[in-house]
Formats: structure tokens, C-alpha cells, sequence
């Protein structure tokens, strides 16, 4: 494996290894799920409508590129947590939408509840003196 | 959810790729116009926007290349490639891909079809209930003269079996199936009966279809006549006639009560067509150990229980024997069934087993050096793949499809030629040879070869690449001749061992060979040529009457000696190669005088001797003179001379007080029942007159079916049917058994030993044939790989011979060395066909010595061939090549 870190952000990175299964504890992966579910938690979006979703709710901190979107789409459609249809953009471009299944849901909840865990456990663990 | 969703997603991306690919295509270019747009409504203009908006992106194709990546079913692609890319690899080596699947396809397969006959020999699965709970009696003689076998018993030892053994449900037979007239409508039939006691099916744990089996009364001497039929004998004879239970039908001419049908299919240790109650006692038969035991361990009872009461209530006999012959201890025991009835078969299992191991370690060396040698000469490709930046992983996936692709083909080919194998071996076998009724291909142990030959086929085909990341790309790909040179010591060993192994299978088969020639090349002791025989089954109440036999047999042998071109006939109550009566007689002259000894005993007509064309030594044989109410003669063979009237002349001497010995005839081979040391030997035999026989001497006929037998000078159109017609003129009630040749019985006598050597001598040149590959294979590797270094010294003055002779030797140091430590092989582990082996020793001189010279000319043509390729060098294009 790799590691190119000239020009990708983190995120981009993991998505890049085939090898990583995906699983629900591994932290980086999960992120850009997490991320991904969270945005559509609100209504189906298309790709670029997820994009800035995220850019909007995590205040600018995540710019998630084509290159780590779309395979995390294509992947988590296939896993069965979002379904996919064609329809009409706000300016009439058609676009693939993407909205959760109820799987998708579940696996939301599941994760907002590690991710949480695992928010607090870190950050008590940078306070520690 | 998540396995269905992915499931369906693999399916849908591998079957409709093209449209995946489009709907791709498509969204990929909405997000850059939404993007483009988006440029737009900030105020950019249209052209500079959609450029911006492509740029950002960050490259289209790399985009959809991580999400094919992503997608479910890519893994089949990769894969589908590297087999596609394996096949191209294998088609591309066929000598070496041939080579390894054949190699495979034989261990696997033949080693299964024979192991599966063997089994079969060992009886794996006796075919009654909880066939563990069955067993048998052996008596174990330790003295003097020792003895472990199974025993046959008497009257009175039944008795006490049956009565002071609690813990066993106990039966007895008559031994063997004997011929029983069966009067079916106007015809009779001649079919086997079994004569067995009462609680019989219950230890087999049959229980009849219909009716039921014996009671204790219809199994007492002189009780009511009883037949249990079997079920194919109810079908075909009866045409399955439900109402047959009860009534009473003619065997024997006499009439017995039908009281059950066997079950379809039911099989039992007899094998007969009917059964009777064998109504044991401790007079007539049971003065004998004429008795074979089969017992069924009672529910609640263990064997230490049974054997317990068995030695007690056996104890008054074994002190008999014990105070008979001092010195000696018997001491009585229970055996397993399942291993009791194999313990003569056991050792000829065990040899073939060891040489079926022997050939699958052969075939393992073999594969072993072969895919070795393939992988080590790939150094030079992987280390081009690597250096073409392909990840070790994607190189070692390649070699493991590859290796894997072998070992299935291979392995696939082994089961079908498991198949076919078997069938052929199973066609090689007499009828009724083996104790079961079909051989299936033994799975477990198919299982195990498979395994086996596989794992060893991809071991060593990933060896190499296991330890790929030790490769130095550069030196690896410059010098192709380095590659593999550190290999070649262990692949001497592999042939060594190989060439060993092989040593020992072919002396192996060249013992048995052997021994087949000795008993085959035995003197018979009368011409067997132009003889054919017939039986017919006198245990009929008609025949118990010694004048009404008299008549029989004088009348229908006159009858056939007046069938044109019949040169002589007779009739004798057993034949050559056959099992003979024992019985015994007193000596009344000679050293031994007074001694009771054992002796076959055959009743014969006057022809008998010339019919066989046995050799008179002295004296005469019988004739027409010899009568019921003349002097009582015999006529003895050489070995009782020998052995009884040492350096006397036995005419006109007596045994047995009166009976006088009028002549003396040569030996003639027997199958044994006495002293069983060959499955062909001559024994003391004594011959009667026919018509001399009393009524209480034919009871035998219980026993032995006599048999009629014609010379002809030349072959005789219908002789069968003509023989058939003059016993009918006589009796029209009496039906032959059938006829057979008496060469013909020769052959089904030695059949054991037959197939032991045709078994065997497979596996020895399947041996042979896998270590010829596998020299083959090493010196022309050897060849292949320094052909460079043979032009260099060629082109510096080498001669041809020279450079073969280095090459060749390679080869032939690793084979002497097998062949030598072969030799020293077999001189431990043919000590395990001791048992086997007639008239040949295990350190047979001349078997060596064709085992030597046979190897040798092999290894040699397996060194050289290849080595002739070395005269096709030209030293110049082989330095230009590199």
C-alpha cells in the first residue's frame, strides 16, 4: 500500500485502498459514511447537492472530491444503505439522487453512536494531563 | 440484507456492464454540469466555467476507475483474467501440463480404485446390523505346534456353545453351501442349499419377509422338515407366490414345509438359494469338527463376559488336547466377525496397501520436482512482471490460480479415472470373488489421494514463489541460467527416493510373478487337457441306498462312454484342484502301524484314473471286478506311500484292517483342506472303488457333489448336451450343475493368485513409469537450463559425449543411489509377503536380478534420451542468444 499524501485530503486517501474492507470501526472509512448518511439524512440529494451538504455541515472543515465521493456512493448503494433514481435538479439537470434505505437509517444511528463514543473517549484521552 | 444487496449488485454489474458503464458515464458528467452551473450563476463565464468545473473534478477516468474498483463482482474480472491468462501459461508448457495432470490422474485414481478393492476384501461393512456385536471362534494352539485360526467344531462343543454361554446367541452351518435337487413343476433345479441351526438368522439379524426362520424343534435331529427359501429363489422359481408359506414342496425328493422367505437382497455368510435346518448332534457329521460358529453378542452382554463363559464351558476339551499333545496350551477366544472371516485375506490386503502408499509417495516425489523445476525456471517472468510494477500480490494470485487450475484438472481427471479403473479391476475379478455384493469407489480415501497429490502439486509449485521477495530483479532477469541450479539436490533426493520405492514395488511383483509361475508350472499329475466335468447333487433320498447309487453311476457312465468320440468316463467324488474329503484311517502295515492318520479320501469308478490320465506307479487300478461283496481295495498316491510305507512296496499291503491296497498312482494338485500351506499342493490320498461305498459312507453327499468326467480326443459338437442326455436316461430327475472344463478350474483355484499379480504388477510398472518421468524430466531440465554453458564449453573444445556424459550422470547418480538403497529396502519390507509367496523365497535371486536390469535399462533410457538433445547445440547461435 501507498501512501500518497501530496495532493489528497485524508479522506480521499483511505478510499483509495481496495484491500480495507469496509467496517464500521474503522474511524477514517467511517467518516466519510458517517458523513454521507448524515447529509442525506434530510431528504434525497444528488452527487453535488451531497458534496456541498457536507461542506455546509461540517462548516467548510470536509471539501469531499469526486474521486472519494462517488466510489463511497457507488459502494454504500451497493451495501444497501442508500437507493439510488434518476431525477431533475433544482436547474433542471437531470442527476442520479441518492436517499436512505431504512437500512441506511439504522447503519446512521449505529455509527452517530460510535462515532460518539469515540469523540468522547478521544478527546477525554487528549485532556488527560 | 447486505450479502443480497451486494449479491444483486455483482450479478447486475457483471451482466450488464455496458449499461452500468453508461449510467456511470452519465452521472459523473451531471455533477460536472451542476458544477459548471453552478460557476455560471456565480458570475463565470460559460466556457471558462466548464473547464474549471472538469479541472476541479481531478481526472474523469481515474474517477471511474476507483468506483469499478469499488464496485461488487470486480474480483470475478480479476479473476476470469488470471485464469484466462493460467490456461494460456498451461497450453503454452503441454509436456509439462500433460506430464502433472497424468501424474496426478493416476495416483489419485488408481491408488483409490485399488484401495477401494481392497477394503472390499477386508470386508469394511459387513452387511447385518450392528455388525460389531457378531463375532467368531478362534482357537489359539501355543506349543510345540502353534496354531491360530479359526475353529470349526463338533458336536458336543455345539452343545456346550449353546448351552453354558449365556451371553452369546449362537449359531452353526454346515461350512459351505452344498447342491440340492429342487423339484419345481415337471423340472428339477440344481440349487445350493445351506444347511443352518436354529437361531441362524437371528444372529445375522435377518428376519424373513414372510413366515419366519427355524425353531429349536424343526433343528433337532429327525424333526420336522423345514425350508426357508431366499427371496430371488421365491421369485424366480415360485413366481413369488405369497401363498407358498406352509406348504410343502420336494428337495432332495423329500418333502420339506415352506416357513419363510428371506428379505430382497438379504445376504448371508452362505450365499445359498434355500436353507435348511442342519439338526446338529453329536453323532454322524458332529464325531467332526464339521461346524462353523457364527455368534451375536446378546443386548446387556459384553465380549470379556462371553469369552469367560466360552473358556469354561470349553474347558474340558482344551485339557483333552492339552493332555493329548504335552507341551501345549489351547486356549479358546472370540473374535470380531468382520476379522475373523478377512484373517486369511489380511495379508494380502496389507501388501497391496503398502505398495498402494508406496506408489502415491512416488507420485508426490514426482509432482514434487516437477512444478519445482516449472516455478524456478519462472524466476525470470515474475521478476519481469515485478519489475513492470505488478504488486507480489497480484504475481503470487497469478501462481496460486495457476498451481490451483493444475491441481483441479488434475484432481478431476483422478476421479474419473478412479472410476474407470475400478470398473476394469472389478471386470478382472471371478464371480463371487469378493465378499460383497457391489464395490463402490471408497470416497474417504478418494478424499485423502486428492488431497494429497494436490497439496503436494501446489506446495511446490508456490515454493519458489513464497520466496519471491528475495528476488533480485536485476540479476534475475540477466542471468537465466543461475535460476534453479540451488534445487537440484533436492530434486537427486526426490528421485532417489522415487527409484527406491519403486525397487521395492517391482521385486514385490516380481515375488508374486513368481510364485504364480511355480504354481501354475506344478506338475498337475494328469492331463487336464480335453476333459469336461459335470456335477450332480446325490443328497437325495433316492441315493442314500448304495445299490441304487451303484446303479446310477455304472449305467450313466456306460451311457456316456457311448457318445461318439467320447474316449473314456467315469465318475470320482472330487477332482484335481479341488478340495478333497479328510478323513482318516488306521495304519495297519508299516512303521506307523496302529497310528490313526489323516488321509483325503476319494471314491472313484474304474475310468477314473485313465479318464485324468493319472499315472499308475505300480499295481492296478480299479475295475468292473471290484464289487459290494469283493475283497475291499484302495488305491493310494505317492505321498502316501511315501510318508506311510517309506522304502516298501505298498501292494498288497493293508490299512484300515482289510483293506487292501492294490495299486499306487501319482500325486495330482489339490486346493487344500488339511494343512493348508499352498492354494495348489499334493496331500496323502486314498482311493475307493464306487461301488464299494456304504450306505453310512454317502452321506458325504451332504457334503461334496460328485462329479462325471469325459475325455474326448477332439472337440465333440453338444457334448454337454449329450452328457446331460445320458444321465437323464438314467435318472430324468437328476440335473447337472453345469459343466466346466477342467482347465478352467485351474485357473478359478489360482484366481487369488491371479489377481494379486495383475494388481500388483500394475502398481510396480505404474511405479516404473512415474520414476522414468520423473528422471526424464530432471536431465532434460538440466539440459535446458545449461544449455548455455554446453555451447560455451562445446565452443572451447568439449565433445559432445563429454558434455551428455556430464548431463546424463546428473541423472543417473541420483537413480544408482535408489536403486541401492531400493535393494536394502526390500530386504526389510518384502519380509511382509512371506505368506504370499510359493516356491520362491524373499531373497529370490533370480527376481533381483531381473529387478536390476530392468531398472537399469529404464534409468538409462530415461538419462539418455534427453540428452540426445544436447547434439542439436550450436555453440555459436546459443552465445549469440544471449
Amino acid at each position: 500500500m501507498t501512501f500518497d499524501t501530496s495532493r489528497r485530503t485524508l479522506v480521499q486517501i483511505v478510499d483509495r485502498s481496495p484491500q480495507v474492507k469496509p467496517k464500521p470501526t474503522n474511524l477514517l472509512q467511517g467518516t466519510l459514511d458517517l458523513l454521507i448518511l448524515k447529509a442525506l439524512a434530510t431528504g434525497a440529494l444528488h452527487g453535488l447537492g451531497v458534496s456541498r451538504r457536507i461542506e455546509q455541515i461540517t462548516r467548510g472543515t470536509f471539501v469531499v472530491k469526486p474521486g472519494s465521493l462517488f466510489p463511497a456512493l457507488h459502494r454504500m448503494e451497493e451495501a444497501g444503505w442508500l437507493e439510488s433514481f434518476w431525477g431533475d435538479s433544482e436547474n433542471n439537470r437531470r442527476a442520479k439522487f441518492y436517499a436512505l434505505t431504512k437500512a441506511g437509517k439504522n447503519q446512521l444511528e449505529v455509527e452517530s453512536e460510535q462515532w460518539e463514543t469515540i469523540a468522547l473517549a478521544m478527546t477525554n484521552a487528549l485532556k488527560a494531563t | 440484507m447486505k450479502l443480497w444487496s451486494r449479491t444483486r449488485s455483482a450479478l447486475r454489474n457483471l451482466l450488464w456492464k455496458n449499461r452500468a458503464e453508461s449510467e456511470l458515464e452519465s452521472e459523473l458528467r451531471a455533477y460536472v454540469d451542476l458544477v459548471a452551473d453552478e460557476k455560471i450563476a456565480n458570475g463565470t463565464s460559460r466556457a471558462e466555467a466548464r473547464r474549471t468545473a472538469l479541472a476541479e473534478f481531478g481526472g474523469m477516468e481515474q474517477v471511474k476507475q476507483t468506483v469499478r474498483d469499488q464496485r461488487a463482482g470486480t474480483r470475478f474480472d480479476i479473476i476470469a483474467r488470471d485464469i484466462r491468462y493460467a490456461l494460456r501459461q498451461l497450453l503454452r508448457n503441454p509436456g509439462f501440463t500433460v506430464t502433472v495432470v497424468a501424474t496426478l490422474a493416476l495416483s489419485i485414481g488408481a491408488n483409490t480404485a485399488i484401495f477401494s478393492i481392497v477394503n472390499a476384501l477386508a470386508i469394511k461393512n459387513l452387511p447385518y446390523p450392528h455388525p460389531e456385536r457378531m463375532g467368531t471362534v478362534f482357537e489359539r494352539v501355543t506349543g510345540p505346534d502353534p496354531n491360530d485360526e479359526r475353529r470349526w467344531i463338533d458336536g458336543t462343543e455345539w452343545e456346550q456353545l449353546r448351552d453354558n454361554v449365556p451371553s452369546l446367541i449362537s449359531a452353526i452351518t454346515g461350512g459351505v453351501s452344498g447342491g440340492v435337487n429342487l423339484e419345481a413343476g415337471p423340472h428339477v433345479q440344481y440349487t445350493l442349499g445351506g444347511r443352518v441351526s436354529a437361531h441362524y438368522f437371528d444372529v445375522l439379524g435377518l428376519h424373513p419377509a414372510l413366515g419366519r426362520s427355524f425353531n429349536e424343534e424343526e433343528d433337532l435331529p429327525g424333526g420336522p422338515k423345514a425350508v426357508v427359501l431366499s427371496y430371488n429363489l421365491w421369485k424366480t422359481i415360485f413366481s413369488a407366490d405369497r401363498n407358498l408359506i406352509g406348504q410343502t414342496i420336494h428337495l432332495k425328493r423329500e418333502p420339506y414345509s415352506v416357513i419363510g422367505v428371506l428379505p430382497q437382497g438379504a445376504i448371508t455368510p452362505l450365499n445359498a438359494d434355500l436353507y435348511t435346518a442342519l439338526q446338529p448332534s453329536r453323532s454322524g457329521e458332529g464325531t467332526g469338527t464339521n461346524y462353523e460358529v457364527i455368534v451375536r453378542l446378546r443386548d446387556g452382554a459384553n465380549w470379556q463376559q462371553a469369552d469367560g463363559e466360552l473358556k469354561r464351558a470349553w474347558a474340558a476339551r482344551a485339557k483333552q488336547i492339552e493332555s493329548r499333545d504335552p507341551g501345549t496350551k489351547v486356549e479358546y477366544y472370540l473374535m470380531p466377525f468382520q476379522k475373523g472371516v478377512t484373517s486369511v485375506l489380511r495379508p494380502r490386503a496389507y501388501a497391496l496397501m503398502l505398495a498402494s502408499g508406496f506408489i502415491l509417495l512416488i507420485a508426490c516425489a514426482n509432482l514434487a520436482g516437477l512444478t519445482l523445476v516449472r516455478m524456478v525456471r519462472r524466476t525470470p517472468e515474475v521478476a519481469t512482471r515485478l519489475a513492470l510494477g505488478a504488486s507480489r500480490w497480484q504475481v503470487q494470485r497469478q501462481l496460486w490460480i495457476e498451481n490451483l487450475l493444475l491441481a483441479g484438472i488434475g484432481g478431476l481427471a483422478g476421479v474419473a479415472v478412479g472410476f474407470a479403473a475400478l470398473r476394469a479391476l472389478l471386470s478382472l475379478l471371478p464371480k463371487d470373488y469378493l465378499p460383497v455384493d457391489s464395490v463402490p469407489l471408497d470416497l474417504p480415501v478418494l478424499a485423502f489421494t486428492f488431497v494429497l497429490s494436490t497439496l503436494t502439486s501446489i506446495l511446490f509449485g508456490m515454493l519458489p514463489t513464497l520466496t519471491v521477495r528475495k528476488v533480485d530483479l536485476r540479476s534475475s532477469i540477466a542471468s537465466r541460467a543461475l535460476a534453479g541450479g540451488a534445487h537440484v539436490g533436492l530434486r537427486q533426493a526426490l528421485i532417489a527416493g522415487e527409484v527406491a520405492l519403486t525397487v521395492v514395488l517391482l521385486a514385490g511383483a516380481g515375488l508374486l510373478v513368481r510364485s504364480l509361475i511355480h504354481l501354475e508350472t506344478l506338475p498337475p499329475g494328469f492331463n487336464a487337457n480335453g476333459v469336461m466335468t459335470a456335477k450332480a447333487s446325490l443328497d437325495d433320498a433316492r441315493y442314500r441306498d448304495p445299490a441304487a447309487f451303484r446303479h446310477l453311476i455304472e449305467n450313466s457312465v456306460a451311457a456316456m462312454q457311448q457318445i461318439p468320440g467320447v474316449k473314456s468316463a467315469a465318475v470320482g467324488l472330487t477332482l484335481p484342484f479341488e478340495r478333497a474329503l479328510n478323513g482318516g484311517v488306521m495304519l495297519h502295515d508299516g512303521p506307523q502301524s496302529g497310528k490313526w492318520v489323516g488321509a483325503d479320501m476319494v471314491y472313484a469308478t474304474p475310468g477314473y484314473f485313465e479318464t485324468l490320465q493319472m499315472p499308475l506307479i505300480a499295481g492296478r487300478t480299479f475295475t468292473a471286478a471290484d464289487g459290494p461283496n469283493t475283497q475291499a481295495v484302495a488305491v493310494i498316491n505317492l505321498s502316501f506311500a511315501h510318508k506311510f510305507f517309506p522304502g516298501m512296496n505298498p501292494v498288497g499291503l493293508t490299512v484300515d484292517k482289510g483293506l487292501l491296497v492294490v495299486g499306487v498312482v501319482s500325486d495330482v494338485q489339490l486346493s487344500s483342506g488339511m494343512n493348508r500351506v499352498a492354494p495348489l499342493q499334493s496331500e496323502e490320498t486314498l482311493y475307493f472303488p464306487a461301488a464299494q461305498m456304504n450306505a453310512q459312507s454317502l452321506s458325504v453327499h451332504v457334503w461334496f457333489q460328485p462329479s462325471w468326467i469325459v475325455r474326448t480326443a477332439a472337440p465333440v459338437d453338444g457334448l454337454t448336451e449329450l452328457m446331460q442326455r445320458a444321465l437323464a436316461g438314467i435318472d430324468p430327475a437328476l440335473p447337472f450343475s453345469g459343466f466346466y472344463r477342467m482347465s478352467d478350474l485351474e485357473a478359478e483355484t489360482l484366481a487369488t493368485q491371479r489377481i494379486q499379480v495383475a494388481l500388483l504388477g500394475t502398481m510396480a510398472g505404474l511405479a516404473l513409469l512415474l520414476s522414468a518421468i520423473g528422471i526424464f524430466a530432471l536431465v532434460a531440465n538440466m539440459v535446458a537450463q545449461r544449455t548455455r554453458e554446453i555451447g560455451i564449453r562445446m565452443a572451447l573444445g568439449s565433445t559432445i559425449r563429454q558434455a551428455m556424459i556430464q548431463i546424463a550422470a546428473v541423472g543417473l547418480r541420483a537413480s544408482v543411489v535408489g536403486l541401492v538403497t531400493g535393494l536394502a529396502l526390500s530386504a526389510a519390507a518384502l519380509r511382509v509377503m512371506r505368506s504370499l509367496l510359493y516356491g520362491v523365497g524373499v531373497y529370490d535371486a533370480t527376481t533381483i536380478a531381473v529387478v536390476v536390469a530392468m531398472l537399469l535399462l529404464i534409468i538409462t533410457a530415461a538419462t539418455m534420451l534427453p540428452t540426445l538433445r544436447i547434439a542439436s547445440i550450436d555453440p555459436a547461435t546459443t552465445l549469440r542468444d544471449e
